[in-house]
């Protein structure tokens, strides 16, 4: 095929994306071997969502299915959900309980660790068939991945050679990712949206403090996010990782009318009638308002307002992904912080007064470039050249840190008239 | 959550109070259909609920909301919203819903259930399927007229189209 291979990058500091990463079905075969089954680690779920031995979900690695289960000593497996024999879908529901998995087709059996333990007529009926003398079960198990916890959250991988998990997340990330996650985080459900474009554009979005303060009028209204706050970006290069990072301190209202003159996004008028949705006691004392992380390759984790959640970016097509929201509350939360979480949700999900707005900015953008495939996107907010982090929100370095790391896992020409 | 069955002690109403109900539920549906939002907060009481839930999260008893209003005033928020701030793709919807079910409670209130169809079409005459679900409503006498108290919108398909902009 000629995905990758033929893919050019016409910036070395990626201030140029190629339209083409998000409408190539080459490149789409690529993603899955290079960066799905490649070496990195996958989301897969929160550890609190299969508490009990026998407890099982099913995840996405890329386009393959994968299903995590709790195993009887409290381990944890992951399996790709097809059975050894002749490759039929093993695990027929979402979520549940089971001690071992049986496949409907011939009802071969599996532990929950993905170890083959039976299979039916293996010596055949009345002296008759039967499977070879050969026959080695312990050969036959189920196609499983490595599989490491940080924090409570879940990633698997199907690479013998990446680093550890928590190497892998890195010193950048893990403060963070500690930071919300140091309290057991307690299950509120779960979100699901099919936006019309590619996972990549998601990725952009999220990396991308610069639309914040210009789509989200209620973000900038109402003060939850504008670039006039005390904000930074931080960038593992190396790593493909980013945090947006945004606390409501340090804000001059002078630089606010100045950020906004002439942007019909910030309105000092506007008034709603019921704000209770904002007289939220935050969890923490220290005025982050808005904090999104992104590991690579496509798992979000965050906070938005007093809301906690990950969203996992579940590719579906080269057009189309599925926004997979865990919302979750915390074990410590008292009855009146759990119903400020519900009121809260008003803000984020797919019909939420932020959130809502970046299906439509993804499904814009999918639209636009059909219409000039073979052109490349401009990315120089907050400068070109060197990737590195910025105490500001007015930038999208950490796109081009994405399209970096991406390059280097999926690879292409690169180079170009930037430096 | 209150995707429970009707109440053990809900009893038949009238044809009358049926009608009369029937034609709260397409005082709804036209508010959304024939885009006069502005109808649709008024067809609730002042502290009246307005939730959104994925048939999953109820299924597996989790509470997260798509939407959770509960007052006029946020439904009123949600519709100047829907005109002068939020970006969304412009579509035209279509209902089509089901007869309802209706039972009167001890304490007066009707429990009304029925289910939906939503069709979305764009600017260029295409519909899809949008969604499809069911109401689970709470509807009072407020004033003389029939008032919503409640209204679940429990949506089978929570795998959303994209988002949800205008009420369902």
């Amino acid at each position: 095929m000629d995905g990758s291979s033929t893919l050019h990058w016409p910036a070395a500091d990626f201030s140029r994306v190629p339209y083409r990463v998000f409408s190539d079905r080459a490149i789409e075969e690529d993603e899955q071997q290079r960066l799905f089954e490649g070496p990195h680690w996958n989301y897969l779920g929160l550890a609190i969502e299969v508490p009990n031995p026998g407890d099982f979900l099913v995840g996405y690695v890329g386009r393959r299915e994968v299903v995590l289960n709790r195993n009887k000593d409290g381990s944890l497996t992951a399996f790709v959900n097809s059975c050894a024999h002749r490759g039929a879908q093993l695990v027929r529901r979402l979520r549940g309980n089971a001690q071992n998995h049986i496949c409907a087709y011939h009802q071969w059996c599996y532990a929950t660790t993905g170890e083959l333990i039976g299979v039916p007529q293996q010596r055949g009926v009345k002296g008759m068939g039967g499977m070879p003398a050969d026959f080695d079960k312990a050969a036959c198990g189920l196609k499983t991945l490595r599989v490491e916890t940080y924090k409570g959250l879940v990633f698997a991988t199907f690479s013998p050679d990446v680093e550890p998990l928590g190497d892998y997340l890195g010193p950048k990330m893990r403060p963070e990712i500690d930071r919300i996650f140091d309290r057991k985080p307690r299950l509120l459900g779960y979100f699901r949206q099919r936006v019309p474009s590619n996972w990549k554009l998601y990725l952009e979005n999220v990396k991308d403090p610069y639309h914040a303060g210009l789509l989200h009028l209620f973000h900038v209204t109402f003060g939850i996010y504008r670039p006039t706050m005390s904000g930074r970006v931080i960038v593992d290069v190396a790593r493909g990782h980013s945090i947006l990072r945004t606390a409501d301190i340090d804000e001059k209202k002078s630089d606010v009318d100045s950020a906004y003159a002439g942007i019909d996004k910030y309105r000092e008028g506007y008034r709603l009638q019921d704000p209770s949705l904002f007289h939220v006691k935050p969890d923490y004392d220290d005025k982050v308002t808005n904090m999104i992380m992104t590991i690579f390759p496509n798992l979000m984790l965050g906070q938005v307002a007093n809301t906690f959640q990950t969203r996992h970016v579940r590719p579906k097509g080269v057009d189309a992904f599925e926004l997979y929201w865990t919302y979750f509350a915390f074990e410590d939360d008292d009855a009146t912080a759990v119903e400020g979480k519900l009121r809260q949700s008003n803000f984020v999900g797919p019909a939420g007064y932020i959130s809502l707005e970046d299906g439509e900015a993804g499904r814009l953008v999918q639209a636009g470039i059909a219409c000039r495939p073979d052109d490349a996107s401009f990315v120089e907010m907050g400068g070109r050249g060197k990737i590195e982090d910025i105490a500001s929100l007015s930038t999208e370095v950490a796109v081009r840190g994405f399209w970096k790391r991406y390059a280097e896992a999926i690879g292409g020409d690169v180079g170009g008239a930037a430096e | 959550m209150s995707a429970a069955a009707m109440s053990p002690d809900a009893h038949a109403i009238d044809p009358a109070l049926a009608a009369r109900v029937a034609e709260l539920l397409g005082d709804y549906v036209a508010a959304i259909d024939d885009d006069t939002l502005e109808a649709w907060p008024e067809l609730f009481v002042a502290d009246g609920q307005y939730r959104i839930l994925s048939r999953e999260n109820v299924a597996l008893g989790l509470p997260a909301p798509l939407v959770y209003y509960y007052s006029q005033g946020m439904l009123r928020d949600r519709v100047t919203a829907l005109r002068t701030a939020l970006t969304y793709q412009y579509v035209y919807t279509r209902h089509v819903t089901s007869p309802p079910r209706v039972r009167r409670r001890a304490d007066g209130d009707l429990e009304v259930r029925s289910d939906f169809a939503i069709y979305q079409s764009t600017e260029e005459g295409v519909t899809t399927l949008y969604a499809v679900g069911r109401y689970d409503d709470v509807v009072t006498t407020h004033e003389g007229r029939l008032r919503f108290r409640r209204r679940d919108v429990i949506l089978d398909t929570f795998g959303i189209p994209n988002n949800i902009s205008v009420p369902l």
